[in-house]
């Protein structure tokens, strides 16, 4: 992987302005998810502290909000941003333009407004209640399709390569393409359309709902971070010999982690004794990560700051998740929000630390202009940080004294809430602070996108900048 | 990995290994599990659901209650879900098997539910309704749950009170002439909670751990 590029004129190319549009359309959408997805983990937060807090609303049942909060999250942010990363990075690594870009305005709107009919449903009394796939059944079909449109270019940027070998940042692009409509039809059959028996659901459930982290997020994220670290520190990748067997063992060992959360449960012993053994296992993927990219910690702009906290979260997020899959610490911390904790560090800390990284590099590649305000990214990275450290803390904080008294029957549930209650006012500023970060985002985005629109209409003397000036430094 | 075919293969095994390691393993283990036929008491267990208490389920799911609640009581050596009394054995597959969607919640905001209509002491509708309109458990004076109005109707009553109605007091007196109904949503969600009483001793919800619990009892 030793792709730098130092000419500046390599810096944007065809290659970036034939997906210009689409691939901002894709970015668009999914920073408006995430503010919304935002707002409502704020709801949602605050209603644990309050209960009354808006409760006398169907719509804005605790459930409800939960539900809505995760699709958003998931389908809204996580599926746009890191489809336009993914088909960006597999059109600049194939080495010519992406074709039928096309079908991604179709299938991004497609899959908008299914997500947003979905939501409806939600809202008004469909949900599923199963994690990761709450959005009822009947926009599931058109999401699957309106994936398919968005993939095409990515796979005929694969197909058609001109590179003789692949690079790291390739294989998980791919692998999340292909990956999340097979998961993601396998489980609508088994859940939705035709569900299988009993307890066989909460198995299946399982299966899919860690089937999407380490088969399709997980990947979405590793594709920006293994071709945006290198390029930054200019410099091949330590230990990439080893990149191959850590994909493969994510893609292989992950699938098996999906009884991860039955430990103990009215389902065999052995599903949640090969989950166990699979997080551990899972250990090398993210012990290569981090040699792979760890050259990306504490140095460059903003941007690569960004990815570089998100890599390091994503590494935590599964040393922690393997140490609460054991059994003895599971006794404590299952069904608490140690667990939500760690779905946190993964997700938020660890997938989209290193997506916003991804954006705030990518835009300016895409548009040819740097972003509208550079304080506004640097501001938008501390208020990140600081959000995602507080919440993260609070979480655990709040989680292992909701464990310790979960295990005395003589604890009541409401001492209990008395208990953790400062650490959840704390994950709540937490919500509040991300969702301003996020708001910054916005603006920010908007204005330089703006900007480029009303700018393209007229060429550009120069068209082609340093790079440092692409990105907001705040070194 | 230059070998395009060969990659996009090696993607589909990884996916179906997974799938076939866990999901089809574990239903070739439990999907045929079929309900226990108990001589002396000429019946079988689990019993079938009520439909008002399937309909109930799905209200259940609507409302997203298993994002704070769980419906599995877990193995004796784990937590302490048998001492505060949510049920006196484990969960087994063999409970779930008549449930259309089986919700065994991944969080305990609040507590467990598997056996709710179990309890001792019982709980009555009456007591669930009014929980579920005012939040609070019946006797306390602080709000644990967010109290669920939307399932009630307040109606003008019309000739004689509703057999229904809440019998509310203090600050939730319906005003002069109104009375608190619940709706249809909110009478199928009770009878599923009452239904939910997995009580019967299966063969299997007995495998006390018994090398383990000799030296607990030695230590006593």
């Amino acid at each position: 992987m030793t792709t730098v590029q130092t000419n500046a004129s390599h810096e944007v190319t065809a290659i970036d302005t034939a997906a210009r549009w689409p691939l901002l359309l894709l970015i668009h959408a999914s920073i408006k998810w995430l503010v919304l997805s935002g707002v409502l983990a704020l709801i949602g937060s605050i209603q644990l502290v309050q209960p009354v807090f808006l409760s006398t609303c169907a719509i804005f049942a605790h459930g409800r909000i939960v539900a809505m909060q995760e699709s958003i999250f998931i389908y809204g942010w996580a599926a746009n941003a890191g489809l336009a990363l993914a088909l960006w990075i597999l059109g600049r690594l194939g080495g010519s333009p992406l074709r039928a870009m096309n079908w991604v305005v179709v299938g991004t709107l497609a899959w908008n407004v299914a997500l947003v009919l979905g939501l409806i449903g939600i809202a008004t009394g469909d949900a599923t209640s199963i994690a990761f796939l709450q959005l009822p059944r009947y926009v599931q079909l058109l999401m699957v399709v309106a994936y398919g449109a968005i993939a095409v270019p990515g796979v005929l940027a694969w197909a058609g390569r001109r590179t003789e070998g692949t690079f790291a940042a390739q294989w998980y692009a791919v692998a999340a393409l292909f990956l999340f409509p097979w998961l993601f039809s396998a489980a609508q059959l088994m859940l939705l359309w035709s569900p299988v028996r009993g307890t066989l659901q909460a198995v299946a459930g399982g299966w899919f709902s860690q089937g999407i982290w380490t088969l399709w997020l997980a990947p979405l994220a590793l594709a920006p971070a293994y071709y945006i670290v290198p390029k930054v520190t200019g410099r091949a990748l330590p230990s990439y010999e080893f990149a191959p067997h850590s994909f493969w063992c994510l893609l292989v060992v992950g699938g098996f982690t999906g009884g991860r959360h039955l430990v103990g449960g009215p389902v065999p012993a052995w599903i949640a004794s090969l989950a166990i053994v699979s997080c551990v296992l899972l250990l090398f993927h993210y012990f290569v990560v981090f040699m792979n990219l760890r050259g990306g910690l504490g140095r460059g702009s903003t941007a690569s700051r960004l990815v570089a906290v998100g890599l390091l979260a994503y590494v935590l997020g599964g040393l922690v998740d393997a140490i609460t899959a054991f059994r003895g610490v599971a006794a404590i911390t299952q069904f608490t929000f140690v667990e939500v904790a760690q779905q946190q560090l993964a997700l938020y800390a660890g997938f989209t630390l290193i997506l916003l990284g991804a954006i705030y590099f990518a835009v300016p590649r895409l548009l040819g202009r740097g972003w509208f305000s550079a304080n506004l990214v640097i501001g938008h990275a501390a208020i990140a940080f600081t959000g995602v450290a507080l919440l993260v803390v609070s979480l655990l904080g709040a989680g292992w004294v909701q464990g310790h008294d979960l295990l005395d029957a003589k604890i009541s549930f409401a001492d209990i809430a008395i208990h953790t209650r400062p650490w959840l006012l704390a994950a709540t500023a937490a919500q509040g602070i991300l969702l301003l970060g996020n708001l910054l985002l916005l603006v920010n985005f908007l204005e330089t996108a703006c900007a480029g629109c009303c700018a393209s209409a007229t060429p550009t003397e120069n068209p082609f900048r340093e790079p440092s000036t692409m990105e907001a430094t705040a070194s | 990995m230059k070998n395009g075919p060969l990659f996009f293969f090696g993607l589909f095994v990884a996916l179906t290994l997974s799938w076939a390691g866990t999901v089809l393993l574990s239903n070739h283990q439990l999907g045929a599990l079929t309900p226990f036929y108990d001589e002396n008491e000429s019946a079988s267990f689990p019993l079938r659901q009520p439909g008002v208490a399937a309909r109930g389920q799905l209200v259940y799911a609507d409302l997203g209650c298993a994002s704070c609640h769980t419906q599995q009581v877990r193995r004796p050596d784990f937590g302490s879900d048998l001492a505060r009394g949510w049920g006196e054995r484990q969960s087994v597959a063999r409970d779930y098997i008549f449930q259309a969607r089986v919700q065994l919640g991944t969080s305990r905001v609040g507590p467990d539910l598997t056996n709710l209509g179990a309890r001792k002491p019982a709980y009555d509708a009456e007591d669930l309704m009014k929980f579920l309109y005012t939040g609070m458990i019946p006797g306390t004076k602080v709000v644990t749950h967010p109290p669920c109005t939307y399932l009630f109707d307040e109606r003008a009553i019309v000739g004689e009170t509703s057999k229904l109605a809440l019998n509310l007091t203090g600050g939730f007196t319906p005003a002069a002439g109104c009375q608190i109904v619940p709706t249809e949503g909110a009478q199928s969600l009770v009878a599923f909670l009452l239904s939910l009483n997995n009580t019967y001793d299966y063969p299997e919800s007995r495998p006390m751990p018994v090398e383990k619990a000799k030296p607990e009892a030695a230590k006593k």
